[in-house]
């Protein structure tokens, strides 16, 4: 593998998309505001006591962390990767001696950077003005590393194989809202994924969704026993296995399709 | 009268270039599908853990958030799309292509915001009337004619200063017009989900008195309720009043700033 052209990649688009930052950090702040919305509703409605097994300030302590690791996971490929097969500019990339997804991950490095620029300032002084009551186990904390690591894999892998649809049709980006509703409900954006009523829960311990996003953040938060832990780890493990296949048999039936729009 | 026939036009002309692409319908049926089942979702798993927030219960939240979809679609029916294309990189103003829009014999204004039509969102309006239906059969409480009375108001009101706020970020545009202010105010409408009442008093101070997106939608859901009192309506409707007539005002300030672009 190229790993000095794969640094100086990352590096590139780190410095062309910090020019924009203005640009990116708007984007942030649109993305944070859905949580922050159920941050409040949640906290006005536990009041003086707790729901679930949750307070005031262990709502605000949920959906804090939340933001973060929605942020950190997000998966942009659709515009970085998609856009790039509509437009046909997918050509220039196919002919580097780096794999097209080098170029994906580059972006994906430099986009953390610049919005995480913009989202720890906030959330810190969000976190100083609501006191959060967070005080996570230190034995928590690797299974918490571990669980974020694998859910910005599975989220990105997972977007990458949505993104390479549009060598199929261009109007792929379609199936978007239809994901960020399923994100928005199943991952633990509404609430968190314990609070959920019956059936509702079962699709989201179920579906990947959930290790995406709100996984993560219920180890850190305190929300699962060992067992919990174990479990989970194990389901987004084989949503991992399974996305990286799927990511790499649309990769290679859908090169094989592509022919260049425009020139 | 000119105005109604020129708006007769528009929205025949938009009804056109809107059938021309037919796959958009289905998706955008599904969209809206999904929008109403997440919000409805949203607020029924709030309180199944809770039984009233505030003064809020289950049918006066769903009431809110069939006022919240009656307006956006509302504003997706022509206030937004027509604003819209003033803004951005390829906006009018960024482009210059506004000098074609100002030669016109028309006020400007009137033009800029009643000029695209997006004749599905007449659906959109048809599923929030919808839910607020389904809210008031909930409540089941009798509906009186001075009620409807106020509701009407109270929307009129709300969706006059939805179209203030819209009109004085197009104003924006003229100073920078790069910035995605639609995005920013996409982000702040989603706060109008929920009760202002939900909210810390800080926060429920900048929905009421700074960018008051918190009334559109907690004005008319009141009124839904039966909460809302003569008197606080007379002031929301002279807020409106004064909003459109400041909007107006910025924008025209903002128009003779416009020196079209270098060619």
């Amino acid at each position: 593998m190229n790993s000095r052209g794969a640094w100086a990649l990352i590096r590139g688009t780190w410095l062309s998309w910090m020019q924009y930052r203005s640009f990116f950090f708007l984007l942030a702040f649109g993305w944070m505001i859905s949580p922050l919305v159920y941050m409040f509703v949640w906290a006005t409605a536990a009041g003086s006591q707790s729901i679930g097994g949750l307070t005031r300030a262990g709502f605000i302590a949920y959906y804090l962390v939340l933001i973060l690791v929605n942020q950190l996971t997000y998966s942009q490929t659709n515009w970085t990767v998609g856009d790039m097969i509509r437009e046909g500019r997918m050509n220039q990339l196919l002919l580097r001696p780096l794999h097209p997804i080098f170029d994906a991950f580059a972006q994906e490095i430099a986009g953390k950077v610049v919005y995480l620029a913009l989202d720890v300032p906030v959330v810190m002084i969000l976190a100083l003005i609501l006191k959060p009551d967070l005080n996570p186990h230190p034995e928590q904390i690797p299974a918490f590393i571990l669980a974020l690591l694998m859910a910005w894999l599975l989220r990105f892998f997972w977007g990458y194989a949505l993104a390479l649809l549009a060598f199929w049709a261009t109007r792929a980006s379609a199936l978007l809202p239809i994901q960020d509703t399923l994100i928005f409900l199943l991952a633990g954006q509404v609430a968190p994924v314990m609070l959920l009523p019956g059936p509702v829960k079962t699709l989201a311990v179920l579906l990947p969704f959930r290790y995406m996003v709100g996984f993560p953040v219920e180890i850190l938060t305190g929300q699962l026993d060992a067992s919990g832990i174990t479990l989970g780890l194990a389901i987004q493990a084989g949503w991992l296995a399974a996305a990286l296949v799927l990511s790499g048999v649309t990769w290679i039936q859908g090169v094989k399709r592509y022919s260049a729009v425009g020139g | 009268m000119q105005g109604l026939r020129l708006i007769g036009q528009f929205v025949r002309a938009s009804a056109q270039e809107e059938t021309a692409y037919r796959l958009n319908f289905w998706i955008s049926l599904l969209q809206a599908f999904l929008e109403l089942g997440a919000g409805v979702l949203a607020v029924y798993i709030l309180f199944s853990q809770v039984e009233n927030i505030h003064g809020w219960t289950f049918s006066g939240t769903l009431a809110l958030l069939g006022v919240y979809l009656t307006a956006q679609g509302l504003r997706s029916l022509f206030i937004g799309p027509s604003l819209e294309s003033l803004a951005g990189m390829d906006g009018e103003v960024w482009s210059g292509r506004l000098d074609f829009t100002l030669l016109k014999p028309v006020p400007i204004q009137f033009l800029a915001s009643v000029r695209k039509w997006r004749l599905f969102s007449f659906f959109d309006l048809l599923l929030g009337l919808g839910v607020i239906g389904a809210a008031i059969w909930q409540m089941g409480t009798e509906v009186t004619l001075e009620r409807l009375l106020m509701f009407a108001l109270a929307m009129l009101a709300g969706t006059t200063i939805l179209y203030a706020i819209l009109l004085a970020f197009s104003a924006f545009v003229f100073w920078s017009p790069a910035v995605l202010f639609t995005w920013v105010f996409d982000a702040v409408m989603q706060m109008a989900r929920y009760p202002v009442g939900l909210y810390p008093g800080w926060l429920r101070m900048v929905l009421t008195w700074v960018i008051p997106v918190g009334l559109i939608t907690t004005v008319p859901a009141e009124a839904v309720t039966g909460t809302l009192g003569w008197g606080m309506l007379a002031l929301v409707m002279v807020a409106a009043i004064v909003l459109v007539i400041g909007a107006s005002l910025l924008f025209r300030i903002a128009v003779k700033r416009y020196a079209s672009a270098s060619s």
